[in-house]
């Protein structure tokens, strides 16, 4: 028989320092989200892929890894935690009180162009508030979404806001055409000045237009804010990103919070404010949210929701770990076992093993061989410490 | 703290009229012109690094992060696709990309399935699924005129000039797909943690461009 001996293209065998980086990563995060009141949820890896397709979610459907069960239905490997989470919500937990808080730590599986260097396992922690609306509702979750980030040990990172309700504003004041309209928005996530301008041409006389021109610009501090006020006038999303923003500096989080005014994707989706989290080193974002008060109503129960993800990897590898090395291995007479074991106790994690060797000659070659500095003998004469 | 930014161009023609922009820009861009056989180059008097590389590769060096921006054609933007920031159309390298055929042939007039080579195969799909018509298409490494002559192929989708090449060869173009030109392209991570270093080059080169428009 011919066995594979290689993983499937776009999954690998993690080594220690990468699972101590993603261990790390978890634990700070999951112990975050525990002491705010989230309790932890685990759905299948596989579900029906109708949940992804109908919840209003876009994923593309070629990047959900498919499979067909015996009755013949189309199952994915999940492509995403929050559609199962609201899904798990508004079924088994709608008797539960509102608000919920829920916390996830699992693995999302999306399928990617060949060599592209990505995985198709993305580890993922992340959390759900389902039931609650209003400023503090969000200014909870852009909280906890940079103390997230530092509770990673990250040195550099930031969190930048945005808001669904900007551009829906501005786009319901164009006499634009629904295509054309797509166009405009596609020109704006993709900060394509350029086009952007050539879009908005025929359309110079309309009001909301100078605002539009200015979109992809309005990302940086606060002062992003205030010039968005002056091209579009008083606007609620505005009011509602500043009184954030002034709650949240307060609270000491000013400097880890900026605005992007032209985060425009997946706007089906989300329905009022969206944020992302960016990290020195890493070249995408390693932590997407936002408030998407429509999706539960899929799964028939009206509430509110808003929820992030963080990439678990994404993060490790900003972060600089390294695997113990071995120092002592410790060589035990008969009789000794409780001893030698209290002595392995006693020492940093993976800085000291016993030896399964029954002669001393042959526990001093397995410390050379394996670079250890020195051998600790256990006999009935007490302790004592061999160099190598 | 200034960072340094880097920068992939596309070798080739797009490298020789993008350091012609930067220099109009006053940026000194001798060690691009005389590259040796270092890689990557650092400009002396502005806070930038060159690196040289292939059209698909300057898009693959600027998603992953490890160049903040890149200079690359649009046919590439368009067939390679990606997550960046597409900030400017640069206005050099203008072309098209058009569907040929050998002159005199009636590329629509069959309900026959027909068959277009192109070294651009995704954007021939999407022009014609555009068109809601099935056509089987052939991905050609070289030169793709040679496909409908030794009649493997109905068409060619790929980039025009000035056309001289195809009326050598028995060709014509009979429809527009897309407009070519260079463009601009951001990393979406740099772009938000360099905004300051970002904005000013980009200021730069659009200085260049009103000045030439």
């Amino acid at each position: 028989m011919n066995i594979h001996i290689n993983t499937p293209e776009g999954t690998r065998d993690r080594l220690f320092a990468e699972c101590l980086e993603r261990r790390q990563v978890q634990s700070a995060l999951v112990e975050l989200f525990r002491r705010r009141g989230y309790t932890e949820v685990i759905t299948p890896d596989v579900e029906f892929y109708d949940l992804f397709v109908q919840s209003g979610n876009p994923i593309p459907q070629e990047t959900m890894l498919k499979i067909i069960d015996r009755s013949g239905k189309i199952m994915v490997m999940r492509p995403d935690c929050t559609a199962p989470i609201a899904r798990v919500a508004a079924t088994k937990l709608k008797h539960l009180a509102l608000p919920q808080r829920l916390y996830y730590d699992q693995t999302v599986f999306r399928d990617r162009q060949a060599h592209a260097g990505g995985s198709r396992e993305i580890a993922q922690c992340g959390v759900e508030m389902i039931g609650a609306v209003g400023d503090k509702a969000d200014l909870e979750m852009v909280a906890m979404a940079v103390d997230a980030l530092r509770a990673c040990t990250l040195p550099q990172f930031h969190i930048e806001l945005g808001h669904a309700g900007f551009y829906r504003t501005l786009a319901g004041q164009m006499n634009m055409p629904q295509e054309e309209l797509e166009r405009l928005r596609a020109a704006i996530e993709g900060k394509s000045f350029a086009l952007l301008n050539d879009l908005l041409e025929p359309y110079r006389g309309e009001d909301a237009c100078a605002a539009l021109r200015r979109l992809p610009y309005l990302f940086g501090g606060v002062e992003v804010l205030d010039e968005a006020r002056k091209l579009a006038g008083p606007c609620d999303s505005l009011d509602h990103l500043g009184r954030l923003y002034s709650e949240l500096s307060e609270a000491g989080y000013g400097g880890c919070v900026r605005f992007d005014l032209g985060l425009v994707h997946q706007l089906d989706y989300y329905t009022g404010l969206v944020f992302r989290g960016y990290v020195e080193g890493a070249g995408a974002p390693v932590l997407s949210g936002g408030r998407y008060d429509g999706l539960m109503e899929q799964f028939g129960r009206r509430a509110e929701a808003i929820g992030f993800a963080v990439d678990v990897d994404a993060v490790g590898a900003c972060l600089d770990v390294e695997t113990p090395k071995l120092k002592t291995v410790i060589h035990y007479g008969p009789g000794l076992l409780a001893r030698a074991l209290a002595l392995v106790d006693s020492h940093p994690a993976g800085s000291c093993e016993l030896s399964p060797c029954r002669t001393l000659e042959s526990t001093m070659n397995l410390a050379r061989e394996k670079g250890a500095a020195q051998v600790l003998l256990v006999d009935c004469e007490g302790e004592r410490w061999l160099p190598v | 703290m200034s960072e340094r930014l880097r920068i992939a161009l596309t070798k080739g023609r797009l490298q020789e009229k993008s350091v012609e922009m930067f220099e109009a820009a006053g940026l000194d861009c001798t060690p691009v012109r005389s590259p040796g056989r270092r890689l990557i180059h650092a400009l002396p008097n502005y806070p930038l690094d060159v690196v040289l590389a292939k059209a698909p590769d300057v898009i693959t060096y600027v998603e992953h992060g490890v160049c903040d921006l890149g200079v690359v054609g649009k046919d590439t933007v368009l067939e390679k696709g990606g997550a960046f920031y597409e900030v400017l159309d640069l206005g050099f390298g203008r072309c098209r990309f058009a569907l040929a055929v050998k002159r005199g042939c009636d590329f629509y007039g069959t309900y026959k399935t027909r068959r277009v080579a192109s070294k651009y195969p995704n954007v021939t799909r999407a022009f014609f699924e555009g068109k809601g018509m099935d056509v089987d298409i052939i991905k050609i490494e070289g030169s793709v005129e040679l496909a409908p002559i030794l009649d493997l192929a109905d068409g060619i989708v790929d980039i025009v000039e000035t056309g001289a090449t195809l009326k050598e060869n028995g060709l014509e173009p009979i429809e527009d797909v897309a407009q070519v030109s260079a463009r601009l392209i951001v990393n979406t991570a740099a772009m938000k943690l360099y905004k300051n270093e970002i904005t000013d080059f980009l200021s730069r080169v659009e200085r260049e461009l009103g000045g030439e428009a």
